[in-house]
């Protein structure tokens, strides 16, 4: 279908006819200011072809002009069945009629049908998916009739092309059986494929895992019990075998054969400690008698030793006096000779004395000389300081000099000042009278200014006296008398009466304080340490010396005597320490001498004493008597080796003893500690194989292969829904792709004109795009911009349009003020898709964007007035 | 001389299932232990009946080494009850001498006089002219043949000899503990009682195992018996009669489905239709049946299993027939279709590794299921 002309009457603010003309194909623009009735031309088309003639609604009362009126409107169409006129109007005299080249078709009920069938049926037809009303720029808005209407256009269009998208994708069943899938899946698994919690995955597996470990403790307690039974038997047959009668009796024989064997031993022992004694009793004998012998002839030698020894050591004790003699005759020598050295040496020490005492003396005249004038200088220079420092005390010092001179500089500047500004009178006498004016201090000069202080009469020789009154005095006045006071005052207490007295003292007093300088000077190098140490110096020398000290040598020769002679008392000194050393030497000798004479005289004294007492022995009975002692030792050591040979061994009889003895009482002990503990095992046997252990293992077993086999199940039965889940998903949403694949693939270019890699994906309950895909990234649509999904909206209903129209089923696309928030940029793009999608297509698009729509191209649409049809 | 006797085993007393699977009413474990509980007095009265005053256990009357006291109490009370009645305890490999040396000692200690615990290889005068002969196993696992003893055993001229011992006379695992089948000839024992396998079986006219007198297994698929065993004299050849005491038939049903077979129909036939709550019945499907043959042979196995005592349907030998009338009650298009389509697939593909294939094929299965509960 196509329009080629609408007509509107009473009709919102077209009272009078209007008409829109020449609609062509493509696309068609009707580009008008607002409120021009742009949005009212599309109520009206919408009017027409949904609300029946016969309706009073809103949608028609809203049409009426505010003065009222019947809404009339008319549209000429194309169809592939020629051209038709449909005319409508409303409540006054509501009617419809549908006529072709003036002639009717059909009217009223019949023409409404006829339109009915023209849109495809249904509430909205295309125009749900094609006629964009204006505000509405997404997909998704309008009322919820209008929403639905266009979800029905939606599936109609895409089962008309490609299938109901039920029988594609499984519709409710394909949701009953998923919804089945997942909820049975979802008792046993979460999302992600975990046993949930409290399910019958996981109950099985805890089953499993509680049965493992049930099992486990009941093995172990088996294990125990076994243990213990095992334990039981053992010790019960050990118990058995020791308190077997014949174990019994064997332990008792064997304890009775070592204690009778042990016996047996230590009584030999004692035999054989009996045949030890006799055997060292024989010994001792023999040993005796054998010394006895050994003595008799040890002490005969022994005697003619000492004898031997004694003659020699009385020999060498004489030889050693001897020696001694002819030492103490040399050390004597010796010892005068060095006594003589000695007194030369004293002598020549003496004269030398002598000689420098004599030397001494002529010194210490000499000094007595210097000291003596020295000492009458230095008094006299010290009388010298007494009087310059009296003179130089006296006068202004320099201090009070310079006060004095300050006064006085003082005194000059405050005369100056009151000088300057005293009263002064000048004589200029006239030739010959030079002095005859006269001031009370003489007369004044010819034309010099005599400042006047104070009143003063100045006499004038032949006039009288001119009294000169300066009035309050002048300036200064007052200073200068002060200064004078201080200056009058300074001088006093100088004893000076002007300044220049004063330094005419002071210049005395300087001269002689330097005059005192000078002969404390001359002072200090007489007497550094002051007359009074050249006194004591002078006092200590020695009275000078009588005589002249010419009979002594020279204290040079003298020192050289004294050399000499203690040269020759060291030499004779040496030599007597030689001899006597060797005096003292001869001395020891004959000391050691004496000793060994001593000694051997001892000695032989000894051993006559010791020859005395065995003089009575006889050698030969000595002999007879070691002899027998010897056979007997023999005897004795032969029967104690016969004896020991024989002897058993005590250490192992009592080894064997004690092995024995342990062995029984081990034997007790064990039998002791076995009852006991047999009886705990008893107990602990008793309690376990009552709590039927075995049984209850053997159960736990049972329960737990049930247990893996139910757990097995359920996870085959979690495999076996998870499998039935992805094939069940996969196919949906390949059936989903295919379905809406006609729609993309229009789609895919119109979108690529914004974005070269744009896709959409599709939601099967609305039909519509639920997200883009763009630069990687999916989108959903209701997060984009405005412009962005008013951009998608408009390509979507150019797609929908291709595709009625490759169906067969063209229906103009009709979109009122439909990119307003497109920007300047894409504008471009989108006009270009409209041109695209119009071919072979209607689309008029009603804007008030006069300029932007200025490039869309296309035909131009009028809105002028008409002459009525009727 | 004529001696007769009751021949039985394996009691296993004190057993508790706990691998069989309580059904709603919670009470099948507890009725099978008291089935093997009542076997005691089923032995006496089977004895009464025969004219036996002996009943010889050979082996494993207890399951444990270690039963509780109220198993054991209780045992020997039973016994103590059938007063008329001897009872001779053979230790087998579950209460072997040593680990359960504690029920030994206590029927040794405590026991009543007509029980009797056989503690050793010396031959008794159980009855003037009969000498019994006992093989008791010392441990769990010996490593040799226990009944080699018996050819020294002397016992008095003219006493028959009845041999008592617990083995297989098949050696399974290598350890040497295999019982000759002629031990009866080499140790001249005019019989051989035997124990330990659960099963009826006659090695020699000797020697024999009378089974357990109440099954507790799938593998034999009859229920439990003992033998009368009568010795008219000696160097007769002893009579040996059956006498059925089990209370549980345990039987395993081969169910082989052939393509197009119906499955539910095919169960139902070969069903037993008789005491059923007394039969443990395991079913091993195998062969082949469709989607809809294995929904409904699940369908009939449930729809029969209340009635039995336990019904345990095994399909993991039953292959699964796939064809396009299963695909389309999915669906004929769509990606319902695509989905059991890639499914069938993959349960098909040889290449896949049998737990994927076995996965995708149950994963079929289920959406089957849900497509056919699903209303369209």
């Amino acid at each position: 279908m196509k329009l080629r002309a609408i007509t509107l009457k009473d009709v919102r603010r077209f009272t009078d006819p209007v008409r829109i003309d020449g609609i062509d194909n493509g696309v068609n623009v009707l580009s008008a200011p607002n409120e021009f009735g742009k949005s009212t031309v599309f109520d009206a088309l919408r009017a027409l072809f949904f609300v029946p003639h016969g309706s009073r609604g809103k949608e028609i009362s809203q049409l009426r002009p505010h003065a009222g009126g019947a809404p009339e409107i008319s549209v000429e169409i194309e169809t592939a069945d020629g051209t038709f006129l449909i005319s409508k109007r409303w409540l006054g005299k509501p009617e419809v009629r549908v006529t072709r080249a003036g002639v009717m078709i059909a009217q009223a009920d019949e023409a409404e049908g006829w339109i009915a069938r023209l849109l495809g049926g249904g509430d909205g037809g295309p125009s749900g998916l094609l006629w964009v009303r204006q505000g509405l720029n997404s997909l998704a808005e309008g009322s919820n009739k209008e929403q639905q209407a266009a979800l029905v256009a939606r599936r109609d269009l895409l089962s008309s092309v490609t299938g109901e998208v039920e029988e594609m994708t499984g519709g409710r069943r394909m949701d009953a059986a998923l919804a089945r899938c997942r909820e049975e899946l979802g008792v046993y698994a979460t999302g992600t494929g975990r046993p949930r919690a409290g399910g019958p995955w996981a109950d099985a597996m805890q089953e499993v895992d509680g049965m493992v470990l049930e099992r486990e403790a009941f093995a172990r307690r088996v294990e125990k019990l076994q243990t213990a039974l095992t334990e039981r038997a053992r010790l019960r047959r050990e118990l058995a075998d020791l308190e077997a009668s014949e174990a019994v009796g064997e332990r008792k024989a064997r304890l009775e054969a070592a204690k009778a064997a042990h016996g047996a031993a230590q009584a030999y022992a004692e035999k054989v400690t009996l045949a030890m004694r006799t055997l060292q009793v024989a010994t001792t004998t023999a040993e005796r008698a054998r010394n006895d012998l050994e003595n008799l002839k040890t002490i005969k030698n022994d005697y003619a030793s000492a004898m031997q020894n004694d003659e020699k050591a009385k020999a060498q004790l004489l030889e050693a006096q001897a020696v001694l003699a002819i030492a103490e005759q040399a050390f004597g020598a010796a010892v005068g000779e060095h006594d003589t050295a000695e007194r030369g040496h004293q002598r020549a020490a003496d004269l030398l004395q002598q000689v420098q005492a004599r030397s001494k003396a002529i010194a210490a005249n000499d000094r007595r000389r210097e000291l003596e004038e020295r000492l009458g200088q230095a008094n006299a220079a010290r009388q010298a300081v007494e009087a310059e420092v009296a003179v130089a005390s006296v006068g202004p010092n320099e201090t009070d000099m310079e006060h004095l001179r300050a006064l006085a500089a003082a005194l000059s500047t405050a005369r100056a000042l009151r000088d300057s500004t005293a009263t002064r009178v000048m004589m200029r006498y006239l030739p010959g009278q030079e002095g005859s004016l006269r001031h009370p201090k003489g007369p004044l000069e010819h034309n010099t200014a005599l400042p006047i202080h104070t009143d003063t009469g100045l006499h004038i020789d032949g006039l009288g006296e001119l009294l000169v009154l300066p009035g309050e005095g002048p300036e200064g006045l007052s200073d200068v008398a002060s200064v004078k006071t201080e200056v009058s005052t300074a001088l006093s207490s100088l004893g000076v009466s002007s300044v220049d007295e004063a330094e005419v003292a002071h210049r005395k007093r300087k001269e002689a304080g330097d005059r005192l300088t000078q002969v404390r000077a001359e002072l200090a190098a007489l007497a550094p340490k002051g007359i009074e140490d050249l006194q004591r110096q002078l006092a200590t020398l020695p009275a000078p010396a009588a005589g002249d000290g010419t009979d002594l040598p020279a204290e040079e020769e003298a020192a050289k005597n004294l050399d000499n002679a203690k040269a020759l008392a060291a030499e004779r000194a040496a030599t007597r320490d030689a001899v006597r050393e060797r005096r003292d030497d001869a001395r020891m000798a004959r000391v050691q001498a004496q000793v060994r004479h001593e000694a051997a005289a001892e000695r032989l004294k000894s051993a006559g004493i010791a020859l005395e007492r065995l003089a009575s022995k006889d050698e030969a009975e000595l002999v007879r008597l070691a002899d027998t002692a010897e056979t007997e030792w023999t005897n004795a050591d032969t029967a104690l080796s016969q004896l020991r040979a024989a002897a058993p061994d005590i250490s192992t009889t009592e080894a064997t003893l004690k092995r024995v003895q342990s062995v029984s009482n081990a034997a007790h002990q064990r039998i002791d500690a076995l009852r006991p503990a047999i009886a705990a095992l008893n107990e602990r046997i008793t309690g376990n194989s009552g709590e039927a252990v075995e049984e209850r293992l053997q159960e736990t077993d049972e329960k737990l292969e049930v247990a893996r086999t139910h757990c097995a199940r359920v996870e085959r039965e979690v495999k076996v829904l998870q499998r039935l889940q992805r094939a069940l998903e996969a196919a949906r949403s390949e059936a989903r792709d295919r379905y809406f694949e006609p729609v993309a693939e229009e789609l895919r270019p119109l979108l690529h004109l914004l974005w070269p890699d744009a896709e959409l994906n599709w939601a099967d309950d609305t039909l519509l795009p639920q997200s883009l895909i763009r630069n990687g990234q999916e989108e959903p649509v209701d997060i984009l911009s405005g412009g962005t999904q008013e951009q998608i909206a408009f390509l979507v209903r150019l797609a929908f349009a291709r595709l009625l129209a490759k169906g067969g089923r063209h229906a103009p696309v009709i979109l009122d003020d439909a990119l307003v928030f497109t920007d300047d940029g894409r504008i471009e793009r989108m006009f270009d898709a409209l041109h695209r999608q119009a071919e072979g297509q209607q689309i008029i698009v009603l804007s008030c964007r006069q300029r932007a729509f200025r490039d869309l191209g296309g035909k131009a649409l009028k809105i002028t007035a008409a002459v009525d049809q009727e | 001389m004529i001696f007769r006797f009751i021949h039985s085993s394996d009691l296993h007393l004190g057993r508790r299932f706990a691998n069989i699977t309580e059904p709603p009413d919670g009470n099948l474990r507890g009725r099978l232990m008291e089935a093997r509980f009542d076997k005691i007095r089923v032995l006496a009265e089977a004895a009464r009946e025969q004219g036996a005053g002996h009943v010889l256990l050979a082996g494993d009357t207890f399951d444990s080494a270690t039963p509780s006291l109220q198993v054991l109490r209780q045992a020997l009370a039973a016994m103590r009850d059938a007063a008329d009645v001897q009872w001779w305890l053979l230790p087998g490999n579950h209460d072997n001498l040593r680990n359960a040396e504690p029920v030994w000692d206590e029927i040794g200690g405590d026991a009543p006089e007509n029980v009797h615990g056989l503690l050793d290889t010396s031959a008794i005068e159980i009855t003037p002219g009969v000498a019994l002969l006992p093989c008791p196993v010392p441990v769990r696992a010996t490593g040799r043949d226990l009944t080699e003893d018996l050819t020294r055993v002397q016992t008095p001229e003219g006493t028959l000899r009845i041999g008592l011992a617990h083995g297989g006379v098949v050696d399974f695992t290598d350890s040497g503990e295999q019982i000759p089948p002629d031990r009866d000839k080499s140790a001249g024992l005019d019989y051989l009682a035997l124990g330990d396998w659960h099963g009826r079986l006659q090695v020699s006219a000797r020697t024999q195992y009378p089974g357990t007198p109440e099954q507790d297994r799938f593998k034999h698929d009859t229920r439990g018996q003992c033998l009368a065993v009568t010795i008219m004299g000696l160097g007769a050849t002893p009579e040996v009669s059956e006498i059925e005491t089990g209370s549980f038939l345990w039987a395993e049903l081969a169910l082989p489905l052939h393509e197009g077979e119906d499955a539910a129909a095919a169960l139902d036939a070969r069903l037993l239709t008789t005491e059923r709550r007394n039969t443990l019945l395991r079913i091993k499907a195998g062969g082949w049946a469709s989607l809809a043959g294995h929904a409904a042979l699940r369908v009939a196995a449930e729809r029969h299993a209340p009635e039995f005592a336990m019904l345990d349907l095994r399909t993991d030998g039953l292959g699964t027939l796939h064809d396009m009338t299963d695909l389309d009650a999915i669906d004929h298009a769509g990606a319902m279709r695509l989905a059991a389509e890639r499914l069938m697939a993959e349960a098909e593909d040889a290449t896949l590794a049998e737990e994927q294939r076995d996965i995708a094929a149950a994963a079929l299965n289920r959406l089957y299921a849900y497509s056919t509960e699903a209303p369209r």
